[in-house]
């Protein structure tokens, strides 16, 4: 038994601590799903009936029962979808130029884009609103998408990734014959796949969860995002009742998130540790 | 026919200058080592033949075709990087086809290529590895291999066999040598291994502070030094290199050191400058450690090392020069002995105060 702690490198002590953590951050998402497998009614005032069945999936019937959801979440999924294409297209393009270019002004420039990383994005709320007005993008694909693809952190993540690609590899490339493009898509972009991934993992849950942008943008109801159009569809501002339909809207929001989660975790966790770069 | 020319070449980062009017002539098929210390150039100067670096003035020519304006890839040479370079990404058979795609060579051409190649380079059970799957000495020759399938005109290696352990790096210096013979083109290695550089080159080009100290075939090098740096740069131990004077007329130059040894050397007298400053330099080969009777100086030893074949004794003479000598193979000194030393005149070289080489005549 000591010897498997050994391997594992951890103290029965330390393995206490991540049960209880582990249990923590279980409690409220078991609580949430078993609230919502339950009728609102029986909630009212006994949330601690969530504990007991009867069980029902009603409230998750009742999210369909809204003709738009699949629109919602068909948005939500174009939009965070091409946004993470976008930024990495982008992030990759950029990154490669910042590492390996020679242009003018390339200091200054990347100095601007590590500024973009200090910017909130409230500070630049009201005249990106007047662009996206006078440019007629308010409630499309495009006007949800574009601001998405202003990414510094992800233009500075893979310029640092690329940087510790050996030069040798891009003068290999040359002697072989190789051009400027084919040496960044075929030489490159393929040992940046790391990075990429996590750089998409971070991207798709950032505009997935957005609600701020999504809420100026999108006045019409058919080009709400999942996570506005289910704030609009619950008409309970003060979240007084239906509770188990508030957090089966909830629950249906994380499931994609959960999926990507489950598929790219290795990534995720490699990002978290801060060992992608 | 002159494989490979460089007309001065010049080449400087920022205000370092890094190398100054570098010409030299490669024969074909011919296989020559740039060796020097670690920042005197000769790496720079083999990035410049391969076109990874822009010399900002001086031309460079490959069978008659002057080539420093094109491409790396349109020059004609393959290069083998210090640390390989292989596509971590590609197979071996990837990484060797890699090249040839670019240039557009038919794909059964590419298969042919690929399959002589893993022959010769014994690396067939590879081919459908990745690098990160192979070992260190796997991969130098999968390297090879890249750079062989090009059939260019000049191959350049770039300190190849520095990541190697000493027992893989005899091994493939063995099969560097071997290599040599197969192909139909000029080989320049950048090394800083004077063993390596003499084991394998038909001639050394010696680099130090930015300029070439020397061109010659490897035994040349070694007898015939051209300064001071090449005489202290090749050969180890290091040639001891003794302050000395002009002691007597003669046709050979007769010179005497500090602690009054006296040295008559082969070198003609009047091939030297008009001064009577100089310094004797001496092989450890040239000072043998005698019984008293033949002996020229004396000397304290400070260090005895047993080498197996021979053994070196370093030693001070009595004014407190220091001198490396040699000694039977089963030598029984001991650090604070005093030995006797016999100092081959016929053996040594003699140096000017600007540091210029003097040797005897058909050596």
């Amino acid at each position: 038994m000591a010897a498997d702690f050994r391997r594992g490198r951890l103290t029965p002590l330390g393995w206490a601590a991540l049960v209880i953590g582990a249990a923590l951050m279980l409690a409220p998402l078991t609580w949430a799903v078993l609230l919502s497998l339950k009728d609102n009614a029986a909630l009212v005032g006994h949330s601690e009936a969530a504990l007991h069945g009867p069980y029902t999936l009603d409230n998750y019937v009742a999210i369909f029962g809204n003709s738009l959801t699949t629109r919602w979440l068909l948005n939500s999924t174009i939009v965070a979808l091409g946004q993470t294409a976008g930024v990495l297209i982008l992030a990759s393009l950029a990154g490669y130029g910042f590492a390996r270019l020679d242009f003018p002004f390339r200091r200054t420039l990347f100095v601007i884009v590590l500024i973009g990383l200090a910017v909130p994005s409230q500070a630049v709320i009201l005249p990106q609103h007047e662009l996206f007005a006078w440019l007629h993008l308010h409630n499309s694909y495009p006007g949800l998408i574009l601001p998405g693809l202003i990414a510094p952190f992800g233009v500075f993540f893979m310029t640092t990734y690329m940087r510790g690609i050996p030069r040798e590899l891009d003068e290999a490339a040359m002697l072989d014959g190789a051009s400027r493009w084919t040496t960044f898509w075929k030489v490159i972009l393929p040992l940046t796949v790391p990075a990429q991934s996590t750089l998409a993992v971070f991207t798709f849950l950032g505009a997935w969860n957005d609600y701020w942008w999504p809420l100026i943008s999108a006045t019409r109801s058919d080009m709400y995002t999942l996570t506005v159009g289910l704030a609009a569809a619950q008409m309970n501002y003060a979240q007084t009742s239906g509770l188990g339909y508030l957090m089966a809207q909830a629950v249906f929001a994380s499931i994609p998130i959960f999926i990507v989660y489950i598929i790219f975790q290795k990534q995720i966790v490699r990002a978290m540790a801060g060992t992608a770069v | 026919m002159a494989s490979l020319e460089l007309k001065g070449v010049r080449k400087s980062f920022g205000s370092t200058l890094i190398l100054e009017d570098v010409s030299l002539t490669l024969d074909a098929r011919e296989f020559v080592a740039f060796l020097g210390p670690s920042g005197s150039g000769k790496s720079t100067l083999l990035r410049i033949i391969a076109g990874l670096e822009t010399a900002d003035a001086g031309e460079v020519w490959l069978e008659s075709f002057r080539i420093d304006p094109l491409p790396p890839g349109e020059r004609g040479v393959a290069m083998v990087f210090q640390h390989y370079a292989l596509y971590p990404h590609m197979s071996v058979r990837e990484n060797m086809a890699f090249g040839l795609r670019n240039a557009r060579v038919p794909k059964d051409e590419i298969e042919r290529r690929i399959a002589d190649a893993a022959r010769v380079l014994e690396i067939e059970p590879l081919l459908d590895r990745k690098p990160g799957e192979m070992s260190g000495g796997q991969r130098q020759r999968v390297a090879i291999g890249r750079a062989l399938v090009k059939e260019p005109k000049l191959f350049l290696l770039d300190e190849p066999l520095s990541n190697l352990d000493a027992a893989l790096r005899l091994r493939t210096r063995v099969e560097l040598a071997q290599l040599k013979q197969r192909v139909d083109a000029a080989v320049i290695m950048v090394t800083h291994d004077q063993a390596e550089a003499m084991t394998l080159a038909d001639r050394i080009v010696v680099i130090n502070d930015r300029t070439i100290q020397q061109v010659g075939p490897p035994m040349e090098i070694y007898n015939r030094p051209a300064n001071v740096f090449v005489a202290q740069f090749v050969g180890s131990p290091a040639m001891t290199l003794v302050p000395a004077q002009l002691a007597e007329n003669g046709d050979y130059a007769t010179l005497k050191i500090g602690d009054g040894t006296v040295v008559e050397t082969r070198v003609p007298r009047d091939r030297l400058p008009p001064s009577a400053h100089f310094r004797l330099g001496l092989r450890p080969e040239a000072v043998r450690v005698v019984g008293s009777g033949e002996a020229t100086s004396k000397a304290k030893v400070e260090l005895v090392e047993r080498l197996g074949e021979r053994t070196l004794v370093y030693a001070r003479l009595g004014d407190g020069q220091p001198i490396t000598a040699e000694d039977q193979r089963d030598s029984r000194l001991k650090i604070g002995d005093e030995i006797a030393l016999r100092i081959d005149g016929a053996a040594a070289h003699v140096f000017d105060a600007d540091g210029a080489g003097y040797h005897r005549t058909g050596a």
